[in-house]
């Protein structure tokens, strides 16, 4: 099926031509995202099933219609092998239609394309966007740990952390170890970003390239993680972000808040006994606290977990409970929880993401700060001498 | 959307002067005060020395609070109600005069001759340590001097745009607010306003209140016998004549009202074409309404006990 052209000259068609003669491709890429659809022919009513997608090699991003599939799923990630799609143009940009001529299916990520850093544009942490690929980053590593997870059956180590720029902090999984450690500083291509429940990540897998290089130009990697309290409306704007440090006051506590209980399976909140996934289970007592910081600017919702809950409430879980089977009214602890926590001008520094609500932080750091009011008379009063 | 508004920090007098509504459209639309000095107030946080809470109808079970709360420059009206039940719980906590903290939804009263009151509804209240107090107060004095700043600088460079002004750190709904200030308010007295900040660093510094000697506390306030210039002798004849008179004209205005209450600035007015002065008229009101025989049940609103 494949059809010879000549080299350097484009051969006369005849119009009815263009309809068979598609120049056909072999590519390798990995599905980014897919989604299976069904359209209704117009003339007969016939229903036909496609699943339309992004297919990635690291060089680009192509999206791709794959008419017929096969009945499994198809899911992200699968790398593919694809003899003689067709390519077709839409609004300027090719795309890949997979059809009964294409000899396609499953390859392994080896078989990807190795991609050297040059040749691939340079991106800043700041300018990655989710789905992105096909860059290559300059970057330190601020903090890295393993974790093990399981993926379906199997149980394999995820290498977690930070990396940053000059621009920003980016999170980042990597799927195979690549020894890195904190200060490190790299050339990254063939990663990939996504985002997980609004949060940007970078994606390091097998086919991505790793080099050390020289740190010039790149922060040090505790910089970051040290800086100053920025205002909530600058995060507001960003969308989130890394290690974000904010303060301001404790304005209002949100439910849940206070005594919660939690599926022993999965941890999610126990409403009525039950849990969202794994049913009727025996709740398991937990604390937390979702509070809203305020700094003047904007506001954000800090979910505190049961260590720092405690630390602001000033009692721990044995002593809450306690106080519940004395109480049995599970919304005078919570109140009692308010009555400990709005007001107080906390310092949090943890991961925010934004969402249809706002901002929400998972903390890392909680502290409580204090003015110095000394200070703050003499910075208000050189101001109001000076003008400025 | 659906961003929390943030509670912007200031004082009771920018409070004051923020008469300029903005009703928003549809369902649950926010309404805003834009005031001169660079803010625009849904809702804010204020510090201050809160007084004793007072319930609002006579029901046996009232279940709307107000109290005043007091900071360097003036008072405003903090009321709760049972759709702010956390709120009214810390209103109606013990303790008057306590030093507190108070998050609220501003509320603009217009009164029939046009003169404004604004108040705040209550979403949270509490009762802190002085020093705390003072710190929330010096983060409102910094804000608010920011804001000043900005539109200062709008002020010599009308032309600055927003990517200027954010690079320089200011928040969007700032500029949005300076911009507004500049164009509601152009006669505003912008140096006047920064000068009389002063008194809010003295108490930042802790030069003025209850826990040092000297400087009257609450300073300036109204409404307050202690801070207020002297009104004769308490109880002497004089002085009883002038509630005679302030108790009628009450009486008059609440009469001649379709809701069955007398305005207080009409009173005020009316108190001052009879030679008693606003600062005296005050000083008046707060011993009656401390007394009994005064009720102000809606902020700006007068009424017989």
């Amino acid at each position: 099926m494949e059809e010879e052209r000549p080299e350097g000259e484009l051969p006369e068609l005849r119009l009815r031509e263009l309809v068979s003669l598609p120049p056909r491709v072999h590519v390798v890429g990995r599905v980014v995202r897919a989604r299976r659809k069904e359209v209704v022919r117009r003339s007969d009513g016939g229903r036909r099933t496609l699943l339309a997608g992004l297919l990635s090699d690291g060089t680009a991003s192509v999206r791709f219609t794959w008419w017929d599939p096969p009945r499994e799923e198809i899911e992200a990630g699968t790398v593919l092998r694809a003899v003689g799609a067709e390519v077709r143009e839409f609004r300027g940009a090719p795309e890949l239609v997979f059809s009964w001529k294409t000899r396609i299916g499953p390859a392994g990520p080896a078989e990807l394309p190795q991609i050297d850093g040059e040749e691939i544009p340079r991106r800043t942490v700041r300018e990655l966007v989710d789905g992105e690929e096909g860059f290559r980053l300059e970057v330190r590593v601020v903090r890295v740990a393993s974790k093990p997870v399981s993926v379906g059956e199997e149980r394999r180590i995820v290498h977690e952390g930070l990396l940053a720029d000059r621009t920003g902090l980016v999170a980042f999984t990597a799927w195979s170890d690549f020894h890195l450690s904190a200060g490190e500083a790299l050339r990254i291509a063939g990663a990939y970003v996504r985002s997980f429940r609004g949060r940007r990540q970078l994606v390091l897998d097998e086919r991505a390239v790793l080099r050390r290089i020289a740190p010039e130009g790149l922060p040090e990697a505790a910089e970051w993680l040290r800086r100053a309290p920025r205002p909530i409306a600058d995060l507001e704007e960003d969308g989130g972000g890394e290690a974000a440090a904010v303060e301001g006051l404790v304005v209002a506590l949100l439910p849940p808040s206070g005594l919660v209980y939690r599926c022993p399976e999965c941890r999610r909140s126990v409403l009525n006994g039950l849990c969202r996934v794994h049913g009727t289970v025996a709740g398991v007592p937990d604390l937390r606290a979702r509070l809203v910081l305020d700094d003047g600017t904007g506001a954000l919702t800090v979910n505190a977990d049961r260590a720092a809950t405690e630390r602001l409430w000033g009692i721990d879980l044995p002593t809450v409970r306690e106080r519940l089977r004395e109480t049995p009214d599970p919304s005078r602890l919570e109140e009692e929880l308010a009555a400990a926590v709005i007001g107080r001008r906390l310092a949090v520094r943890g991961a925010a993401v934004r969402d249809d609500f706002g901002l929400t932080l998972t903390p890392e750091t909680i502290e409580a700060t204090e003015v110095d009011l000394e200070t703050a008379a003499e910075e208000l009063a050189a101001r109001l001498d000076g003008g400025r | 959307m659906g961003l929390r508004e943030p509670a912007w920090r200031t004082t009771t007098r920018e409070l004051a002067a923020a008469q300029s509504e903005e009703r928003g459209r549809g369902e649950r639309a926010a309404t805003y005060l834009w005031s001169p000095y660079g803010g625009r107030f849904n809702r804010v946080a204020i510090a201050g020395i809160l007084g004793p809470a007072e319930a609002v109808g006579r029901t046996e079970a009232p279940s709307f609070w107000k109290a005043r709360l007091t900071d360097p420059f003036g008072t405003i009206g903090v009321t709760a109600g049972g759709f702010q039940p956390r709120a009214m719980v810390q209103l109606r906590a013990a303790a008057p005069d306590r030093p507190a903290l108070v998050v609220g939804k501003v509320h603009l009263f217009r009164a029939p001759d046009g003169t404004g009151i604004v108040s705040l509804r209550a979403e949270a209240v509490r009762s802190v340590a002085e020093a705390v107090e003072r710190s929330a107060l010096a983060e409102a004095l910094r804000q608010t001097l920011d804001r000043l700043d900005l539109l200062e600088r709008l002020e010599h460079e009308p032309a600055a745009t927003e990517a200027s002004l954010r690079e320089a750190g200011y928040p969007r709904a700032w500029i949005t607010a300076a911009r507004e200030a500049r164009r509601r308010f152009p006669d505003a007295d912008r140096a006047g306003f920064r000068a009389g900040l002063r008194a809010g660093i003295a108490r930042v510094a802790g030069r003025l209140g209850p826990a040092t000697d000297g400087a009257p506390w609450p300073p300036g306030v109204t409404r307050t016998v202690d801070a207020a210039p002297p009104v004769g002798e308490p109880g002497g004849p004089a002085d009883r004549a002038e509630e005679a008179a302030l108790l009628a004209l009450v009486d008059e205005g609440a009469e001649g009202s379709p809701d069955g209450y007398a305005d207080v600035r009409e009173v005020l007015r009316r108190l001052l074409d009879r030679g008693i002065g606003a600062e005296r008229a005050e000083a008046l009101l707060g011993r009656l309404e401390e007394g009994g025989a005064l009720q102000e049940p809606i902020v700006g609103k007068l009424r017989r006990a």
